[in-house]
């Protein structure tokens, strides 16, 4: 048989749009990407049998794939996000530094961010918004770190405070705060995808499990344990989760379990390892079929990997076992624990299913039954009596992409997008400008894929160089004078500049931060219990995962498995905020000393109307009023509806929660 | 012990193995294709073949303006409702069964709809493939396995109709196009914005959730309008970005809905309607969708969540008494109530032949005696049940064996696939093909940025609508 017309025709099933059918696709980004040897996949694996990513290779890119051509965009009903892939594609990395005039230089900056951003202005010619205020930086820092603004008494002592170096010194005070291990631990809970239960598969940790995860999290951000131990724990612990003694790493290995044969397991535990930690989500549509074809229009690593290797990486996972254990069969036979163990003498990752999440896994000659664990960026395998999972993680945290992908996800938590966007889809291939591949051609991308190179490899090898130190790449963040930009532009904004960070973007607070926000500037706490338990916490940054129902659940928590957290704006929003109880309540004058309200104190202790407003404003937006603001507001203490003053400011109140500067981090 | 039954979980903690039975790629097709007569030529006109029927068939019917989809959580028992089998010995005489139109039918747990037959066209060839209750709710109402790499931005078949229906909206509008009712772990929007997604609400007397306000209209006026002279500068130039202006938009929106009278009338109810409907969360949600729908202002697709239905116990009522605990009868009459007002009043409104209406669980029950827990446990044999939007009633399409524990005839074309039986991906492509939505569209703005199909139609079996439903 001929392999070669084999191929040819799984190309035409695969990409009818791909004129030239590879030949043994020469690999430029030399030893990163080892094609496999002999054994063609593409023949084991024709496209149009995977079942669940519709149809072949003609459908997986624009019908007019030249983002220079003027009906490019036209194609592109809603999303902004494709337009910007197209852009980065077409601009690629400007290389010249002409300073422009006018653009600020930042020599007096210490940052090394601050030296990558400010280049890049520079070279595009863009002059980048302002400083922020003290005002917009106190409450834009406090509410990132620690998920709520400032207490009004604080906002009063930093603007009184002279001191040049006032807000790194503000920086350290929160990243020492307890808020910022609450804050923070809802975050890797997102990432870690911490829940009771994942609906999309069915897998259940119950309370009891995910409680383990979610302390085994907040004592990492305690000891600030650093991320390449903290990887290694997620990848390889074994155990048990028997509540009594519960692992709560092993939760992340068990949020993997699927249905079906062994190997869809196996596979989305790698789907999990490669998204989380390398960016690499491009991996769960390798696990199906080969990316040529599929990937041809996205990224040039994932295009010329093939389900072979995607099989490779998760042969790592092959000798692992979840096995459910229901310590109360007889009265309790829904409830059960999980315990995570490898067999070293278990079977490698075998192809022999028919049946599943994915497609068929056969081999290619009848000697091949099984596929054998190799990192597909290096070809390394397993040491010699090595725990497959050890040598997993052990490959992973090595992998340069390993700190890549970690500082590109945390930089888009502070600005709103990543260096490489979207932050789960980076293209190994394309971050080094200085080495991209140089054969490829259009639909394949060929620039260099982040909107600031440099800066990401500076960042990522800063991570390193400090022990994978989460915080240290935080404070770095925040320090940078590309972070403390305004959000406020002035003129007509380009969305093209966002990839250079011309402006800070701003962020819809979350549901935690909405609930806790309102309660601790009210100083009427809200009692939560946590899903699944009897357990309540006073603040919603303190749940061990999302309550997704009630005042709550209409600001898109997400619920860690098939919804995402979202920051959009809805309807329901507005309507909560307007009306719901938990608002309406929290703009009353009752209580009295440590319990009473903001508003009881507030109009008890102002000397008169304008101390008040200025008193209301300091506590829920961070800042005083504008002269403008300042007048509605006086106009409304005396002659709004109400037989009180404390009426008259409830209602007041009420509009302050109801700005977009009180809904949004700006 | 009882088994607690949660309604809408079902008892989604129970691990299940081995029931996925769709074959991928067999090892005989494999071999075949490995041959030594094998050459390029297979694929190539496999490859054609899927082609031209994309584009031939993605005809849509275009009868319907409206969708109620009512999901039955946690797998109501085909064998006792709409695919009914008399098993002596097993099936109580309480069934009371009789035969209209040649058809087996539960008189004694579904009376009123047995009067409404004639509306009623029922899917009997219709098979999961998962029997994990939330993956297989969640597949049920997205059209796609959960678990598949497009399964995380795959939006609600309600999103579709949303985003597809979005060009109907007029500006007067004020209703959400994609309603959810009692349905608050319906599958969101996927990828799609967030007015795409099911705005949620569970029915009360009083009216929709949030839209009025502590204190009166006058004095929330008067709060809007303070608000606004306050906030505009930013709200409405929005000079920090373009989110705070959309976020304006959101609150035109919320305004519009609150103190407005189409509002309050669509979403509030007397006690009398409400017994009319059966004075439940289930039947009032069945009536704030006929009012909803009667208000014409916007809503297209709603969402009616039913749960209860995981009968691993006691189906036929504790110690076989129907009137003991929640069981097939019990579960029946809220279902018979609801459902069968709801047809009459969609007739008596004039809207019953522009809204199509689908009742689906996420899988079937085990068959034939029950078991020593005097249940029946999870199986993939299911039914699907399709009223209004010109779908011709009183029939079966497709049959089932003499315990229903398969497909005897599938009674349907199957695409490209003659003979098989009628997948959840196909009950997608069925909706919306019935409001005039092309199943097999392709939009390139999914974050993958590799194209997203509203159904599935690679592989053997690509997602094909039940046309026969709208012939006779």
């Amino acid at each position: 048989m001929s392999l070669k017309r084999l191929r040819f025709g799984a190309a035409l099933v695969c990409a009818a749009a791909t004129t030239q059918a590879q030949e043994a696709t020469p690999v430029t980004v030399a030893d990163q990407l080892q094609q496999p040897a002999a054994i063609s996949a593409e023949v084991l694996v024709p496209h149009a049998e995977c079942l669940f990513f519709t149809k072949e290779g003609e459908r997986f890119r624009p019908l007019i794939s030249n983002p220079r051509d003027s009906r490019y965009k036209a194609q592109f009903g809603l999303s902004r996000m494709t337009e910007d892939v197209a852009q980065r594609l077409s601009e690629g990395n400007p290389s010249t530094s002409t300073n422009a005039p006018g653009v600020p230089t930042i020599a007096t900056s210490k940052n090394f961010i601050d030296q990558y951003i400010y280049k890049g202005l520079q070279d595009a010619g863009v002059q980048p918004a302002d400083r922020t205020t003290e005002y917009e930086f106190i409450r834009r820092v406090s509410i990132d770190l620690t998920g709520r603004p400032p207490v009004a008494e604080r906002v009063r002592s930093y603007m009184a405070d002279t001191s040049s170096d006032k807000r790194s010194k503000y920086i350290e005070e929160l990243l020492a705060s307890p808020l910022f291990i609450d804050r923070w631990t809802m975050y890797w809970g997102d990432r870690f995808k911490n829940a009771q239960s994942l609906p999309s598969s069915g897998v259940q940790r119950f309370a009891e499990g995910r409680d383990a995860f979610y302390n085994w999290i907040k004592s990492n951000l305690i000891a600030n344990k650093p991320y390449d131990q903290v990887a290694r724990e997620l990848i390889a612990t074994q155990g048990t989760n028997s509540w009594e003694n519960a692992q709560g790493p092993i939760n992340w290995v068990v949020g993997g379990r699927s249905s079906g044969p062994a190997q869809d397991t196996y596979d989305q535990q790698t789907v999990g390892v490669a998204t989380t930690f390398l960016g690499l989500s491009h991996t769960n549509c390798l696990l199906c079929h080969n990316g040529q074809g599929h990937l041809t229009a996205l990224t040039y690593w994932g295009s010329h990997t093939t389900r072979y290797q995607a099989w490779q990486l998760a042969a790592f996972m092959a000798k692992t076992t979840t096995v459910l254990t229901r310590p109360d069969p007889m009265n309790n036979p829904n409830k059960y624990y999980w315990a995570v163990t490898d067999n070293p003498k278990a079977n490698d990752y075998a192809l022999n299913t028919t049946t599943g999440n994915r497609p068929s896994r056969l081999p290619a000659a009848p000697t091949e039954k099984t596929v054998a664990p190799v990192y597909f960026f290096n070809g390394n395998k397993p040491a010699s009596g090595e725990t497959y999972r050890v040598g997993l993680a052990r490959e992973v945290t090595a992998d340069p992409l390993f700190a890549t992908a970690a500082v590109n996800y945390l930089w888009k938590e502070f600005f709103g997008r990543g260096i490489v966007d979207p932050v789960d889809q980076i293209d190994p291939a394309r971050l080094d400008p200085d080495n991209l591949p140089s054969d490829c051609s259009d639909p394949t991308p060929c620039g260099v894929q982040p909107s600031n190179p440099y800066l990401l490899k500076a960042l990522s090898q800063d991570f390193a160089n400090n022990g994978y130190d989460l915080k240290a790449v935080i404070r770095k963040i925040v320090n940078s004078e590309a972070y403390q930009l305004s959000s406020r532009w002035n003129g007509n904004w380009d969305p093209s500049l966002e990839p250079l960070f011309a402006r800070k973007l701003v962020r819809r607070l979350w549901a935690e931060e909405i609930s806790d926000t309102i309660a601790a500037t009210s100083n009427l706490p809200i009692t939560y219990t946590a899903p699944g338990t009897a357990n309540k916490v006073s603040w919603a940054m303190q749940l061990p995962e999302p309550i997704t129902n009630g005042f709550l659940g209409y600001f898109l928590p997400g619920n860690r498995d098939d919804q995402p957290r979202r920051g959009e704006g809805s309807v329901q929003q507005a309507l909560a905020l307007m009306n719901d109880a938990t608002v309406i309540a929290r703009i009353k004058a009752t209580g009295n000393g440590s319990t009473a309200s903001t508003l009881m104190l507030l109009v008890a202790q102002s000397p008169n109307d304008t101390a008040l407003v200025n008193n209301l404003y300091l506590t829920v937006l961070t800042r005083p009023p504008t002269d403008a603001e300042l007048a509605i507001s006086l106009k409304q203490l005396q002659s709004g509806t109400g037989a009180t003053k404390t009426d008259k400011a409830s209602s007041l109140m009420w509009a302050l929660y109801n700005k977009v500067d009180f809904i949004y981090n700006y | 012990m009882a088994r607690k039954i949660d309604p809408f979980q079902g008892c989604g903690s129970e691990e299940h193995k081995g029931y996925f039975s769709r074959q991928h790629w067999t090892r005989r097709h494999f071999f075949s294709m490995m041959g030594a007569g094998v050459t390029a030529s297979i694929l190539t006109k496999k490859a054609q073949a899927a082609d031209t029927i994309g584009q031939a068939a993605a005809t849509p019917v275009n009868k319907a303006k409206n969708v109620i989809f009512i999901l039955l959580a946690g797998a109501p028992s085909h064998t006792d409702l709409f695919d009914f089998k008399f098993i002596k010995g097993t099936t109580p005489d309480a069934t009371k069964p009789d035969t209209l139109k040649g058809v087996l039918w539960p008189t004694g747990i579904l009376p009123k709809l047995g009067n409404s037959f004639g509306d009623l066209a029922i899917i009997r060839s219709l098979r999961s493939h998962a029997l994990v209750h939330s993956l297989a709710q969640t597949w049920t109402q997205i059209g796609r396995n959960p678990a598949s790499a497009l399964g995380s931005i795959t939006p609600n078949i309600g999103s579709i109709v949303a985003i597809e229906k979005d060009q109907l909206r007029t500006s007067n509008n004020v209703f959400p196009t994609f309603l959810a009712l009692n349905s608050p772990s319906a599958a969101g929007s996927g990828y799609f914005e967030t007015r795409y997604a099911p705005f949620q609400t569970s029915p009360t007397n009083t009216g929709l959730n949030n839209t009025t306000h502590t204190g009166g209209q006058p004095l929330f006026n008067e709060r809007w309008s303070l608000m606004h002279q306050l906030d505009d500068p930013l709200r409405i130039d929005a000079p920090y970005g373009k989110p705070l202006s959309d976020m304006n938009d959101s609150y035109a929106g919320a305004n519009g809905l609150m103190y407005n009278p189409l509002v309050t009338k669509a979403f509030s109810y007397t006690q009398a309607d409400s017994l009319r409907y059966g004075n439940n969360s289930f039947g009032n949600s069945c009536l704030i969708a006929r009012q909803t729908l009667a208000a014409n202002d916007g809503t297209r697709f709603i969402q009616i969540t039913l749960g209860g239905w995981d009968m691993h116990q006691n189906i036929y009522g504790i110690n076989g008494d129907p009137t003991k605990g929640s069981n097939i009868f019990t579960m029946g009459k809220v279902l018979d109530d609801g459902v069968s007002t709801l047809i009459s009043d969609l007739k008596a409104d004039g809207t019953f032949n522009d809204t199509l209406i689908v009742i689906v669980g996420e899988f079937g029950r085990t068959v034939g005696k029950i078991t020593a827990a005097f249940g029946r446990d999870h199986f993939p044999q299911q039914f699907a049940v399709f009223a209004g939007g010109g779908v011709k009633g009183g029939r079966t399409i497709g049959s089932t064996d003499d315990l229903g524990a398969g497909t005897v005839d599938p009674g349907w074309s199957g695409g490209t696939f003659p003979g098989r039986d009628v997948a959840p991906e196909d009950i997608e492509a069925t909706i919306l093909s019935a409001v005039g939505i092309d199943w097999t569209k392709v939009r390139y703005d999914d974050p993958f940025h590799r194209g997203f199909e509203y159904t599935p139609q690679g592989g053997d079996t690509p997602a094909f609508p039940v046309h026969e439903l709208w012939n006779a």
